[in-house]
């Protein structure tokens, strides 16, 4: 028999909050959830928290830090390590003058997070828990004109089955900066709600790299809301792989014009997994432009969602937004959903998208096989360029081949399972 | 000797008859032209030929080299020696050119107990290859057929048939979009790696593509069955009086 859904984790949470901040009322709002969002939620109908809800979830307390191994992407990067969602200075590589880390206080981005508020993020699992319960808040500060030619990589680990860990970080780029970002998750956590707040000022631009990689039995609910000013750029591309449950929700407000996101991902979801990329870009001033396109590749039982959402408002003349997804399946037992949704009030703009699922082209491996290729290997060239194409469009050149290596052994087990 | 023997071949799409009696002997050494009417199943045939799924005989046999065909996949026949140029050569976005032609020529190798070649040395032989056929090295760097034009699409088909060096290729109107200079080159691309132990079949509407690539043999395909076989000089019979004489005259 099913166990009942019993939402513990919400109690937990309250417990472990007044126990450990007694002193701090800000923290007290956000502990108004007394439920995880319910499948009759639009934002959660095709990734269900039912297994979740009945799981006994403590949050973590931090204690002793313990050794890791850093295994970085990117040879000469600079490393900023969390462990279990604080910050491990002793494990971080030194910062330079034109970056500074510091501690902020809820009220020091109150003010972002409240121009999301009608936008549904109001009373979200992840906002509630993480700035209920996170240690410390802290906010990289990339400088005024900073052309950072070493990309950060910030590592989420740490964790363990039945407890909880809630990563905080703001980035927050001044005019004219021009930065990479990593973001590895790496977990081992049964729970881990990841919130991160973007703030690109006037002319600067941010291209972030997420790397889903979370033990096979990890819930992670990431949720990122960014501000972008004028000409501004934000360039996102997520990389999920890991996880029992793995989502990317992004929230990207384009509130200076001629402002610009590309909001992108790949999915590639084994065994039970089950993956969501979930976008909303919020057009809100003229001249602007986004894109959101999502891959996914998915093998034996596994589920996946996108769920795209554009709104262009009245006054955003000359939006151009697109919107793709497309899901190759390598087995007919896995399920791949999309769900677009486009809100368009402007009457001067160009949106397009478009979704797809299907099977690898037949058309495709007969002009391969008849070269003298097997279909086993075909499949894989099929596969690869799917990912290449996709890679290619999404990310830096730079970073092409590290990005589509950290695919390689998914995709290799991927194929493997379904066609041995 | 005979390299391909297809007899009595009968096949179905979706319960309709398609080839209803085929048969062919080709030799080593010979050229042989198909022609036909739309619809009278010389692309069928070509991916049965091929071994393209869907494409399985309802009767009748195909011996390639002494081997029966039919139990073998596409890339076993590949092996063997037989090529397809594709009369709707297939886009395979993502898929860099030279990346596949290397790949098909060094399994090919491979297959022939051949030595591989290095990447510098493949390159080197693909741009002299490529040259012949003036493909130029920036059509390499795109994904395989993906916004090529009709013209580069056939060339690039002719460019893998001298890559792979195959014992009998099949040319599915390769001559179709293509203007006179172009069908120049590819004609001569084909004729220079014709010998005496290979033979070619192309399936064509036109004779002007025999012009340049001379036939030892012209069959006249019409539903599903070749009906005439004859010399060059058949083919330009059919192209001063069309079929329907050859057609009215076998009914
Ligand atoms: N996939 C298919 N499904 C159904 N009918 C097909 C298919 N492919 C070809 N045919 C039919 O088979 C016949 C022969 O087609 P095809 O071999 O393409 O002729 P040709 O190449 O001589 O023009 C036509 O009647 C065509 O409509
Ligand atoms: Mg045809």
């Amino acid at each position: 028999m099913k166990k009942a859904r019993n939402d513990q984790f919400f109690s937990n949470l309250e417990k472990f909050v007044d126990k450990v901040y007694p002193n701090q009322p800000q923290r007290q709002p956000y502990l108004s959830l007394k439920s995880w969002p319910s499948p009759r939620d639009e934002a959660w109908k095709f990734s269900r928290l039912g297994k979740l809800a009945r799981k006994n979830i403590l949050p973590l307390s931090w204690g002793n830090q313990q050794d890791f191994n850093i295994n970085k992407l990117i040879k000469d990067s600079i490393s900023l390590v969390f462990v279990n969602g604080k910050f491990e200075k002793k494990l971080s590589d030194k910062l330079f003058s034109e970056i500074v880390i510091e501690e902020v206080q809820i009220e020091d981005f109150k003010e972002i997070i409240n121009k999301f508020d009608n936008l549904s993020v109001k009373n979200h699992p992840t906002l509630n828990s993480t700035l209920s319960c996170s240690q410390k808040f802290f906010k990289i500060k990339f400088k005024n004109d900073i052309k950072f030619y070493k990309p950060i990589e910030i590592f989420n680990l740490g964790g363990s089955e039945n407890t909880s860990i809630h990563p905080f970080i703001y980035i927050d780029l001044e005019k004219n900066a021009d930065v990479q970002v990593f973001q590895h998750y790496s977990t081992h956590a049964g729970l881990l709600t990841p919130f991160e707040i973007i703030n690109l000022s006037e002319n600067s631009n941010l291209e972030i790299i997420k790397i889903y990689d979370d033990k096979i039995s990890s819930y992670n609910l990431s949720l990122t809301l960014s501000v972008i000013k004028e000409e501004a750029n934000l360039r996102s591309f997520a990389l999920i792989k890991g996880g029992e449950f793995t989502r990317s929700e992004m929230h990207t407000l384009l509130e200076g014009e001629n402002s610009k996101a590309d909001i992108n991902g790949i999915y590639l979801s084994s065994g039970n997994q089950h993956h969501d990329l979930t976008s909303c870009i919020y057009h809100n001033v003229p001249n602007c432009k986004s894109s959101q396109i999502v891959k996914g590749v998915l093998g034996e039982e596994s589920t996946a969602v996108f769920q795209g959402k554009v709104r262009v408002e009245k006054l955003a003349q000359k939006t151009e937004a697109k919107q793709m997804s497309r899901a190759i399946m390598l087995s007919d037992k896995a399920v791949s959903n999309s769900k677009p949704e486009l809100e368009i009030y402007a009457d001067d703009v160009i949106c397009g998208h478009g979704a797809t699922v299907g099977e690898l082209d037949e058309d495709q491996i007969f002009y391969l096989s008849s070269r003298g290729i097997s279909k086993q290997k075909a499949k894989v060239i099929l596969v690869d360029a799917f990912l290449n194409e996709m890679i290619s469009l999404s990310i830096s050149d730079k970073f092409h081949d590290i990005i589509y290596n950290e695919t390689k052994s998914k995709i290799n087990k991927l194929l493997a399972n379904e066609y041995e | 000797m005979p390299i391909l023997e297809i007899k009595n071949a009968e096949l179905s799409i979706n319960n309709k008859k398609i080839l209803k009696g085929l048969s062919l002997n080709v030799n080593e050494g010979e050229t042989h032209a198909i022609m036909g009417p739309n619809g009278s199943g010389k692309s069928t045939l070509s991916y049965m030929l091929a071994g393209r799924d869907g494409y399985e005989l309802d009767n009748g046999s195909i011996t390639f080299d002494n081997t029966d065909l039919t139990p073998l996949s596409p890339d076993e026949r590949s092996n063997l020696g037989l090529f397809l140029a594709f009369q709707y050569p297939v886009e395979l976005p993502g898929v860099s050119s030279t990346n596949f032609l290397r790949e098909i020529f060094n399994s090919r190798k491979k297959y022939l107990g051949e030595n591989e070649l290095s990447h510098l040395d493949f390159i080197k032989h693909l741009r002299k290859v490529a040259e012949n056929l003036s493909i130029k090295d920036e059509m390499l760097k795109r994904y395989v057929n993906f916004g090529f034009s009709g013209g580069e699409k056939k060339r690039f088909e002719i460019l893998q048939m001298a890559l792979l060096n195959p014992k009998i290729s099949v040319l599915d109107e390769t001559d179709s979009g293509l203007d006179v200079d172009a069908l120049k080159i590819v004609s001569e691309g084909v004729n220079n790696l014709k010998d005496k132990n290979n033979a070619v079949v192309v399936i064509t509407h036109y004779q002007r593509l025999l012009d340049y690539i001379k036939p030892d043999i012209v069959h006249i395909m019409s539903d599903g069955k070749i009906i005439k076989s004859g010399d060059a000089d058949l083919a330009l019979y059919v192209e001063k009086n069309g079929y329907s004489e050859i057609l009215n005259e076998k009914s």
